[in-house]
Parts: C-alpha cells; structure tokens; sequence
C-alpha cells in the first residue's frame, strides 16, 4: 500500500469537495463581494461592474430601523417559541414515561405536526385565525354563546401569538422526541436507588434525570433556536409581516430586500450581519454547553 | 516489513483546495483587469428605425422559390387588407421562408399558471398556420414571474423568448437589459394600435401598459381597471331605497363619490342583516390588506382628490400631502363598514366574500364580475357593475367630478432581450391579442380581459357577452377610458410595497395615518435617491402625460403640472 492507496483516498474525496466548494464557499464568496458594492439587477449594468462602496451597506444596516426592529422582533419570538416548546416538550415527555394502554399510536400522532411543510402548518394557521375560522365560530362560540368577529391577524400582539402557536404546534412534538429519548435511556438503577434512598419523584428529577439529559436539552435548544431564528413561510403565510410591518422577521424582512426590493446588496450585508450575530451567539452557546 | 502508508491529512487536503480556489480567483480577477468590462447601461434614445417591409400587408399568396445560391420569397399581393392576425401571421411565414428562424422553431414563453388556458387557445392555430411552435413554461404565482424574469435579466441564459409580466415590472425589467424595445416591430407589422387603428387597444391604457420612456416595450395582453360591483336587487329593493332617502337625504344609487360609498356602507352595515352563509353582512369591501393591494383603495381615492404621486420638477414623493391624508381618512373611516378579512386576508377574500353575498358592494379587477356571475355565486344574476366613485374638486373655479379608475398590476408581454427568436415571439404575441384572435384567448379563462375597442361593439360584443354581463362592459370600456397607469417606473414594485404596508399599518391602528404617509413619502424618497433622481424623473414625466386628460387638468389647476 502506498501511493496508489493515497491517490484513490484523494481521488474518492475530491467530488465532495468540489460539492462543498460550488454549494457553499463559492455563493458565500459572492455574498460577501456584493455585500461591499452596490448592485441592483434593475440599476441597469452587470454584478461584477457594481460600483465599490465599502462598509456602506452594513453601516445604512445598522441604522435601518426596520431592521432593528426585525432582529429584536425575531429574538423575541426565539425566546419565547423556544422556551414554551421546551418546557410543552419536557412535560410532554415526563408524562410519557410511564407504560400506558395506546402509547404508541400516541406517539406517532404527537410527532404528526413535524412530518408537515412549514407551507401547510402556515396556510391551516391562517384559516384557523380568519374570523370566520374555528377559532372565532367554533371554540369562543362554545365558550361566550356567540361567534365574535375578532379578526385575530389584524391586531400586532395577537397575529404575533398567532405565529407563536403555530410554531409551538409544529415544533413542540421535535423537543418532546429529543427530550423523551434522553429521559428513557436514564438508566433504571439510579432511579430505583434514589427511591430506595426515600428520594420523591420531583427530587428524582431534578437530582437525576435533568441532570444527566443535560447535553441533549442544550443541543434541542441550540438546534431549535438555529431554526426558529430562519422562521419564513408561517409568517409569510399568516400575516405577510403585517399588520404593517409588526410581524415581519429578519428573514422576511431579507426576502423582500432581495426578492421584491431587489437590493440583492443590502440584502447580502444585512444577512451577513445577522449571520455574525447568530454566528456568536451559537458560538457562546456550545462553549457553555462543552464547560 | 513494508512501511505504513501516510495518511492524508485532511486538514491540509483542505487547505490545499481552498489554495486552489484562492489562485482561481485571482486568475480571473486578474483576466477582468486585463480586459475591462463596457460598463453598459440602458439609456434611452430616440432612434429613427427605417424599415423595409417584406411583411405582405394584404391578404397573400406566399411562395417560396429556392435557388442555389439565395432563397427568394415572392408574393402575390390581392387588394384585400390583412388584419391583425394575418399581418403575424405572415410575417412569421416570411421569417420562415427567409431562413431567419427554421421550420418548427419553438418559442418558450414564461407565464403565471393562470393564464395557462388562455394562451394555450391560440396556439393550436399558430403552430397550424405558421409550422412553429409554442412551449409554455408555466409557474405558479405572479411573484415567481417576477422572481424568474429577474433571474433571467441577470443571468441572461436565453432560456425564454417572450415573458408576460405586470406592467407595474416595465421599468425594472427594461431598466435590467430584459426586455427588448418593441418600436421596430410595431412599426413593421402594426399590431393595430393608435386612433387610426380600427380596433385599437383603449386610450390612455394601450399607452400606459406598453411606453416607457416614450418607447413602446409590451406588448398589451390584458386590461385589469377596476370597476365597482354592487348588488343590483339590494340597490333597487323599494324599502331600502326609502330608508336610505330619509337617513340620507339622496337616492340609493352606485356611489358617484367616496362621500356616499361611506354613506352607503353604513347604511347596509347598520341593517344588521345576515348572508346566505350565515355570517354578518357588511355594507362593502375595499382592498386594505398587507401584501399587496391596500394601496389600490387609497391611490384611487388620492387620484380623484388631485392626489400626484411626485413632484414633477423635483420627483420628491408627495404621497403625504393633503391629497394623501384625506384618501388615507376616508379609507379609516370604512373600517367598521367592512368585513375584518379586508384587513388581513389576501386579495381572493374580497371576491369570495362578495360572491357569496355578504357584501353590498367592492371594488376590484375584471374578473372579479366572472367570479360574481358563476352558477354556484348566490350573487348570480344580483349585479350591477359601475365606474369607480370619486371625488368632487375645484377645477379653476368650477366644481368638477373626478373619477379616476385604477388598473392595477394588468398583463403585458415583453420579449427578452436575449431571446433566440425575438421577431417570432414577438409576432406570436401580437397574433394571440389581434382583434380577431383575442376574444377567444379571453373567453378560454379568467385572469385576460378585453381591451380592444371592437370588442364592445358590434359583433365581438355578442361574443364578450359570453363571459361578461352586458352592464360590466358598458362600465368596463369607460372606467378603461378612465384609467391611470400602476407606479410603471423603476422600482415600482417597491414603491407600491411600501404605500401598501405602510396604508395597511394606518388602516390597522398600528400607525398614526400622518405618520404613515410621512413614513412611505421617506422611503420613496430613499428609493430614488438609489434609482438615480434625474433617471426617475425622466421616467416619471413621461408617465405622467399618459394620465387621464381631467387628472391632468385638475393637475394644472392645482400647479402640480
């Protein structure tokens, strides 16, 4: 073995790497150029003719209201999203502990909402809240007697949670699957000589089995986050980012920069912006989680 | 022993391929400094075009000889004119028998799903009497349109022929190098447009969807003015006719004025009746939804109130003024007139809502009378179609009623720039909207409608009443003569997404109406100042003079003109 061992390993490496350079590093150079010129497709002249302008996107970025707002309001529905999915998804999953009588077929229909596209989930969502939807004619008319006329959608703070819900509705059933498959491999013995020792089940949890699914709950928040922060089609779907611009996300908000502002530039800085954010954030995340 | 192979680090393998990359790169870049690009730009021009036609403009005989050496194409010329149609017709035949496109040449045409049945009614006969062909490459959406048009000014890969876009895209698409500037054509084959023409695309709407800049670029496909629709059985019901004269003093008729759409609204409103479905009954439905059409409410009532969008000296955006406060205040005051879905739900609802009769009246597109008059609409039969409401302005000294109808988005056909046969496309699309093709394009769907003259009249009116009730095409041909173009300069798209967001913020109580105007008078300004102020202005005097002649004049008397 010998030289021709080496080429064929190099050889055999060498399509994927051309795939990794065409799908990620090469668009992600462009991103960058155009980031520090100015081209838009209408402005009349070509991508790589784009007059230089320096940091002058990222410094319009950072004094762009909108897009102020859009960050503050996309960490905002990462805190909260999140942090209800974890919490819905840890209760989901003490709950399902035990052995009960259809479990399984319960399972697979609590883990129905993951399978969906984000297209539908936003599309169901949208109906649910219109005011003719079950929301106004089904469930409050069963509570007060009458169906109101509440169009949720056109209000900022409830076509906000209407959003919230949607995300929890889908995306809850992906913390209940990560938290529940640590909790179930804690292993038996510990549990057993914790309640031998007189331990309840609240210090049984908190003592043994959180602790010990530690990792896993940092990486289901982590992943989770990472996606909830992207969140595009509900939002698109659900309320366009209106009423106004009260919902719009940062990555609605870089769509119609790029898509129908066409400021393919701005848009580039703006995501690039948001990326070092995300970027650190992540960063300080994983250090946190490797302590 | 034989001794262990070394192992590839990866990290230099890596390392090595970024290098590569790196030296790529820099081979390029360094190939683009030793050649600088023409930096190209697209100016308009005014160009004298000197065209010899080889087109038989007569009814023909075409034959073709062929030597050895040439092709020859001669025609026998008869006395009787050729239409339209023919003129395509032929002039594809002779481009044919030229050599400049090959027998069966196909032309790809990039089009939204929704017209897919309507463009497909001409192709058969193309294909028949030309020996072309026509692919369609359909997508789902209009945004996709947009989306792949863009894609194809930018990467100008030749992939279509001809794309029908809105016209509200003509100065971002043309101001992006994709579409191709039509004057030649038209002038060569006279596709029947102009007050000389029999059958000529209606006034001021044929200039404004096809002229940019003075040049023609489309082709008009489509005429999208609204009309107001308004239940025909509840206006002419006795017992309301005599409660709103007490409550209002004046007859129940369709709204002349957005004063008596309010008056009228809530009339309906406070009757507290109920639709077939059950649901509340409202007395209207105006566009104030967020992702696109809230703006087409408030520009229309801006428009009749001697609203001007820029200044036309300074292009300094005057969506703010006093124009644009009292059509934002007058749309407010709808609110509670109005189903809660006009706020929030997409265009569809208002058509859906309107057709199963929880409406009084609405305003919107053409089609909006073909979903009203389906078999299953309850509203089947009920309809009365009208012009838009206005306003009532002073007119040097003399009190005028300005009503100004908009014509929205409306699909036009540009031929790209870089297509493979652009003459073909482009006579392809000149045969599907001829006076005598047209009616049957129109009638095979939903979102073409007419704009051609003789499509009113005459024997092409029997035919059109297939699809449309004899009243919306009385109301139909005036509000077209009445109609003012979309935003149609650069960048319009973004224009009217920000007016659109910002009247749906106001309409939503989520922004102060002053401070909402103020907010999109801004970003327009922002939106110039990137597209180049002089440019704009260019663009926007020219489509300023293809307004309706009384907004002009109402124009002139306030000093905007």
């Amino acid at each position: 073995m010998g030289k021709g061992s080496r080429s064929i390993k190099l050889l055999s490496v060498i399509p994927i790497n051309l795939l990794l350079y065409s799908v990620l590093i090469i668009p992600f150079a462009l991103m960058i150029y155009l980031s520090f010129v100015s081209y838009n497709p209408a402005a009349g002249y070509n991508w790589w003719q784009a007059p230089f302008i320096g940091l002058n996107n990222f410094y319009n970025a950072l004094k762009d209201q909108r897009f102020l707002e859009a960050m503050g309001r996309t960490a905002l529905f990462v805190t909260l999203a999140v942090g209800l999915e974890f919490f819905l998804g840890l209760v989901l999953s003490i709950l399902m502990l035990g052995e009960f009588k259809g479990k399984k077929i319960f399972t697979s229909i609590l883990l129905y909402p993951l399978m969906l596209p984000w297209v539908v989930v936003g599309s169901t969502f949208y109906l649910i809240y219109q005011n003719y939807g079950p929301i106004n004619q089904i469930f409050l008319k069963a509570v007060t007697g009458s169906a109101p006329n509440t169009a949720w959608l056109a209000n900022s703070t409830s076509a906000f949670l209407a959003i919230i819900t949607a995300d929890l509705w889908q995306w809850t059933p992906f913390m209940f699957l990560i938290l529940y498959s640590g909790l179930s491999t804690v292993p038996k013995r510990l549990i057993e000589a914790a309640e031998v020792l007189g331990a309840s089940s609240r210090q049984i949890f908190w003592r043994i089995r959180l602790p010990l699914i530690k990792p896993l709950v940092y990486i289901a928040i982590i992943l989770r986050g990472l996606e909830a922060f992207k969140i595009f089609d509900t939002v698109y779907i659900m309320t366009g980012g209106g009423p106004g611009t009260t919902t719009e996300t940062i990555s609605v908000y870089i769509y119609k920069l790029a898509i129908v502002y066409h400021d393919i530039s701005y848009a580039a800085a703006v995501s690039l912006i948001v990326l070092l954010i995300v970027g650190m954030v992540s960063w300080y995340a994983i250090k946190v989680l490797m302590k | 022993m034989a001794s262990e192979p070394k192992k590839v680090d990866r990290r230099k393998f890596l390392y090595a391929g970024l290098g590569v990359v790196a030296l790529i790169a820099i081979g390029a870049a360094t190939y683009v400094a030793m050649n600088p690009p023409v930096v190209t730009q697209t100016v308009p021009t005014t160009s004298v075009v000197t065209t010899t036609s080889v087109v038989p403009t007569t009814s023909v005989v075409t034959t073709t000889s062929v030597v050895p050496t040439t092709s020859v194409v001669t025609t026998t010329v008869s006395t009787v004119p050729a239409t339209v149609s023919e003129r395509a017709i032929n002039g594809a035949r002779v481009l044919v028998a030229s050599g400049k496109v090959p027998k069966g040449a196909t032309i790809r045409i990039l089009h939204v799903a929704g017209s897919r049945a309507q463009i497909e009614a001409a192709i058969p006969s193309w294909e028949s009497a030309t020996g072309t062909k026509v692919e369609l490459v359909t997508v789902g959406t209009e945004g996709d349109v947009y989306t792949k048009a863009m894609q194809e000014a930018v990467t100008k890969s030749g992939a279509y022929d001809a794309i029908t876009i809105f016209s509200t895209w003509n100065g971002d698409l043309i101001e992006a190098g994709l579409a191709r500037p039509l004057d030649d054509f038209y002038e060569k084959y006279d596709p029947g447009y102009g007050s000389n023409a029999p059958c000529s695309p209606i006034e001021p709407l044929a200039s404004y969807v096809t002229k940019y800049k003075g040049k023609r670029y489309t082709v008009d496909l489509d005429a999208d003015v609204y009309t107001l629709t308004y239940r025909k059985d509840l206006f002419e019901n006795s017992e309301y006719q005599n409660g709103f004269k007490k409550q209002y003093g004046y007859d129940l008729k369709p709204p002349e004025t957005w004063d008596q759409v309010l008056d009228i609204a809530k009339f309906f409103t406070e009757l507290k009746l109920k639709a077939p479905t059950g649901a509340p009954f409202y007395g209207a439905y105006f566009y104030a939804e967020p992702r696109f059409a809230a703006y087409t409410t408030w520009i229309t009532i801006f428009t009749s109130l001697g609203g001007i969008l820029w200044d036309t000296k300074t292009m300094d955006a005057k969506v703010d003024s006093k124009e644009g406060l009292d059509a934002l205040n007058k749309m407010i005051k709808l609110i509670p007139y109005m189903p809660p879905s006009a706020l929030t739900a997409g265009w569809a609802d208002l058509y859906d809502r309107y057709a199963k009769g929880e409406v009084a009246m609405a305003m919107a597109w053409p089609s909006m009378i073909k979903e009203a008059e389906r078999p299953e609409a309850f509203t089947k039969g009920k309809n009365g179609v009208s012009l838009v409401p206005g306003s009532y302005v002073d007119v040097g000294g003399t009190r005028k009623l300005i009503r100004a109808a908009p014509n929205p988005v409306n699909w036009v056909g540009i031929v790209s720039n870089y297509a493979k046969y652009p003459e073909l496309a482009y006579l392809f699309l000149q045969y599907m909207t001829s006076p005598e093709i047209g009616p049957t394009v129109i009638l095979s769907g939903t979102i073409l409608d007419p704009f051609r003259q003789c499509w009113f009249h005459g024997s092409y009116r029997d035919v059109m009443e297939a699809g449309y009730t004899p009243e919306f095409l009385d109301a139909f041909e005036e509000s077209i003569a009445h109609s003012f173009p979309d935003i149609v300069i650069r960048g319009g798209g973004e224009y009217t997404g920000k007016l659109t967001e910002n009247v749906n913020a106001a309409m939503t109580g989520t922004k102060d109406p002053e401070k909402a105007l103020s907010d999109t008078a801004s970003e327009w300004d922002k939106i110039t100042d990137k597209y180049g102020r002089s440019d704009q202005l260019t663009a926007w005097q020219a489509l300023v003079n293809l307004f309706p002649d009384d907004v002009k004049e109402v124009w002139k008397a306030k000093g905007y003109l």
